[in-house]
């Protein structure tokens, strides 16, 4: 498969997430910013356009050098169907549940698909 | 007749046959090659499937845990988040990619690839630090779940398209390909049928002509016999057997 | 003597805080909040306490940090209020109170301008009591230098930031190295400066001062180890004051492990409990399996805050000071984490942690 041929250059994990997620996965370290000044995260809060969460989406999943995107759930209903349409294997897109927001099954959209499998 | 399904345009010859029905057989061994394989996919599938959905829930507790020790750090040292955003700045917690081979399908699964770094060792110095120390290494602890969870997550995304490929493909064997073969093989038998049974009706044809020339020579050849003999020696034999040979016409029967 | 006088320029203030200390929320305050099954509902019991209606115009979904800035906000306005109607020295007093707050600002500004971010963005999530007019004069600092000049002319700090940086030490210290730094300067100064209001401000205020003193010591010795951080540089970061200090501090500044941290603080009777083992209070909880050493550590934070909370609130107990006006605002801020600890353990769910705050009355 085409996809598979560059996934050694991958290394890195991006996230677009509230406040509290990014300092938290921050603090783990993967923090990362490159020489052209580009951070691999988005701080996502009240004031932050949609349409920023959605081009940072878009330019995260066309970088050569992540290969996971976290994203929060919360974040993620927001841009649901560019999340949705998503179907790349890289990077792997991983939704994950904030601090004021539990994980919810039922929207992810991996999961949405496994119960689809599932179900058939 | 064969000629109600497709089939594909060749000249109903033995040598087309011949090759058809090795390309049958080589349809039907590739049929049953994909079919397994589909099912070796199949079977690791499932369990990933399983251990996706595992795996999504365990995040959702080691996530929650994570953001609590979060709100340790910020009960004992306030809001570090600035700092924290402003001091990255080279990645100390990467993955590394390796390679996994299931029947012939190449799945990357991700391992966690830390450097010791030193970014954040002094943040909370002077309060906090504990916090700060501990929602280092649970964040660390989620953060390898999820590394975990990715790669199930790209296994599955990657099985789940090479499925559906081998699926396709077995699919357009069973009910195409084979189909289609066995009716060319068909077609070919009937029409070499159809050519043996009229090659024989020639045959026969001929033959019959054949055997008519050669009753017609005959006669012409007896003929000239008995008028030769007649002519030289006009004997007795000659009376009978003029009398076989040539009709009588005051003879009725 | 000072008490006689004392009324006459601060009575008006102390009773004001005094009646502000009432309203620090009561132990069965704390029990009908650990009862909220949302933050719905913890608003609603918040609005029979002093805080009153403060969350009555938040939209919901109600987060923490909206609480805690809203709390903060309450805070600020009372001390505000003080600092108004204060007359010198105790107009000086609060000042100092609010250079602890400003030291996590300029901090905040110089992390902001070393790594060129937008500065205007950083003067909204500066501590509303470390704010200074000056301050957004910092933000147009572009380089280093020219932050280090800005920062000693413009703030009230200039002069810890004198006598301890230099200006290249912005660019290559770490950033916590400097806070830190900067703050063992300011308790330095704002003992000296206790002691010039005497007797009994300065008795009040040298036990609060020096427990924060030995705290910040214990605190950075702890953190210190296992980092890039040398003995050397960790021993300038100690306060030289604090009941620890000399021997102490000198014995801490060569400490390798928890243990002989331990062995320091044995020497004071009321520090001995700190390092106790045992389950007792806090962490008790199973999620944490890391028994021993760093449970210990861990551990210590809470007990500080539990020291801390007691000696302020013995503060209260002499009259005629102005060390209530600081344990005040210390009270309340440890009340606003409880609010805040709370709040999170409402939000996600975690009701086994939930006592674990410290109760202030």
């Amino acid at each position: 498969m085409a996809t598979n041929v560059s996934f050694k250059d991958r290394k890195l994990i991006a996230v677009i997430g509230d406040e509290d997620s990014i300092t938290g996965l921050l603090l783990a370290g993967v923090g990362h910013i490159n020489e052209h000044q580009k951070k691999n995260f988005l701080v996502v809060d009240t004031k932050t356009q949609i349409s920023t969460i959605e081009s940072t989406f878009q330019e995260f999943t066309e970088r050569k050098d992540i290969a996971i995107l976290l994203i929060n759930q919360h974040i993620a209903e927001k841009i649901r169907p560019s999340v949705d349409k998503y179907q790349q294997a890289f990077p792997a897109l991983l939704e994950i549940p904030s601090k004021d927001h539990p994980y919810d099954p039922s929207k992810d959209s991996v999961l949405k698909r496994v119960q689809k499998l599932f179900g058939e | 007749m064969s000629g109600t399904g497709p089939r594909e345009n060749v000249f109903a010859t033995r040598m087309a046959l011949t090759n058809t029905k090795l390309r049958l057989k080589g349809a039907q061994t590739g049929h049953s090659l994909l079919a397994k394989k589909r099912d070796a996919l199949t079977t690791r599938f499932r369990a990933i499937l399983k251990k996706v959905d595992e795996a999504k829930r365990k995040m959702g507790r080691v996530m929650q845990l994570a953001s609590f020790s979060m709100a340790e750090v910020t009960y004992a040292t306030g809001d570090i988040s600035y700092l924290v955003q402003e001091q990255a700045k080279l990645a100390t917690f990467r993955v590394k990619a390796k390679q996994e081979n299931v029947s012939g399908v190449v799945l990357p699964a991700f391992e966690v690839d830390r450097v010791s770094g030193s970014d954040f060792n002094l943040t909370g110095l002077g309060r906090g630090g504990q916090q700060v120390l501990r929602a280092k290494e649970v964040y660390a602890k989620a953060i390898e779940t999820l590394v975990e969870l990715a790669s199930l997550q790209t296994a599955f995304t990657i099985l789940d398209e090479v499925i559906r490929a081998t699926n396709r493909r077995v699919n357009a064997i069973e009910y195409v390909v084979i189909p289609r073969l066995d009716n060319t093989i068909k077609y070919i038998i009937s029409e070499l049928d159809e050519m043996d049974r009229e090659e024989f009706f020639r045959l026969k044809k001929v033959q019959g002509k054949k055997k008519r020339d050669a009753a017609s020579n005959a006669e012409q050849a007896a003929l000239k016999v008995t008028e030769e003999p007649l002519e030289t020696y006009d004997d007795e034999p000659d009376g009978s057997a003029d009398l076989l040979s040539s009709k009588d016409q005051d003879v009725i029967f | 003597m000072e008490g006689l006088f004392f009324n006459v320029n601060s009575g008006f203030l102390e009773g004001i805080v005094r009646g502000y200390k009432a309203g620090i929320l009561s132990q069965s305050q704390y029990a009908s909040l650990t009862q909220c099954d949302t933050l719905e509902d913890f608003r609603t019991q918040l609005s029979a306490t002093d805080y009153g209606n403060f969350l009555a115009n938040e939209p919901s979904p109600l987060s923490t940090a909206t609480i805690a800035d809203k709390a903060t906000q309450i805070l600020v306005d009372q001390f505000n209020y003080i600092r108004t109607n204060a007359v010198e020295p105790l107009s000086k007093f609060l000042d100092y109170i609010t250079y602890g707050y400003m030291i996590d600002n300029v901090v905040l500004l110089i992390t902001g301008t070393l790594h060129e971010r937008d500065t205007h963005e950083l003067l909204e999530r500066c501590h509303p009591l470390g704010v200074f007019d000056t301050m957004p004069a910092l933000c147009v600092a572009t380089n280093v230098e020219e932050l280090y000049q800005g920062v000693l002319v413009e703030t009230p700090l200039a002069p810890y930031f004198r006598d301890c940086l230099s200006a290249s030490d912005l660019d290559d210290l770490n950033i916590e190295i400097i806070r830190n730094t900067v703050y063992k300067a300011y308790l330095e100064d704002f003992y000296r400066f206790s002691t010039t209001l005497g007797s009994p401000t300065s008795d009040v205020m040298q036990s609060i001062l020096f427990f924060e003193a030995d705290r910040r010591t214990i605190n950075i010795t702890i953190n210190s180890f296992d980092t890039e951080l040398s003995k050397e540089q960790r021993s300038k970061l100690f306060p030289a004051i604090g009941r620890l200090f000399p021997e102490g501090n000198n014995a801490l500044a060569r400490a390798d492990e928890i243990e002989d941290v331990r062995q320091v603080c044995d020497k004071i009777s009321e520090y001995r409990s700190f390092f106790d083992g045992g389950s007792g209070f806090g962490q008790s909880n199973g999620d944490y399996q890391d028994a021993g050493e760093s449970n210990i550590a861990a551990r210590l934070e809470d007990r500080f805050f539990h020291t801390e909370v007691h000696l302020n609130k013995e503060a209260f107990l002499q009259q005629f000071q102005y060390g209530v006006f600081y344990s005040y605002m210390k009270l309340k801020e440890q009340e606003i984490r409880n609010l805040t600890w709370i709040a999170e353990c409402i939000a996600q769910d975690a009701r086994d942690r939930m006592q674990d705050f410290i109760p202030i009355f």
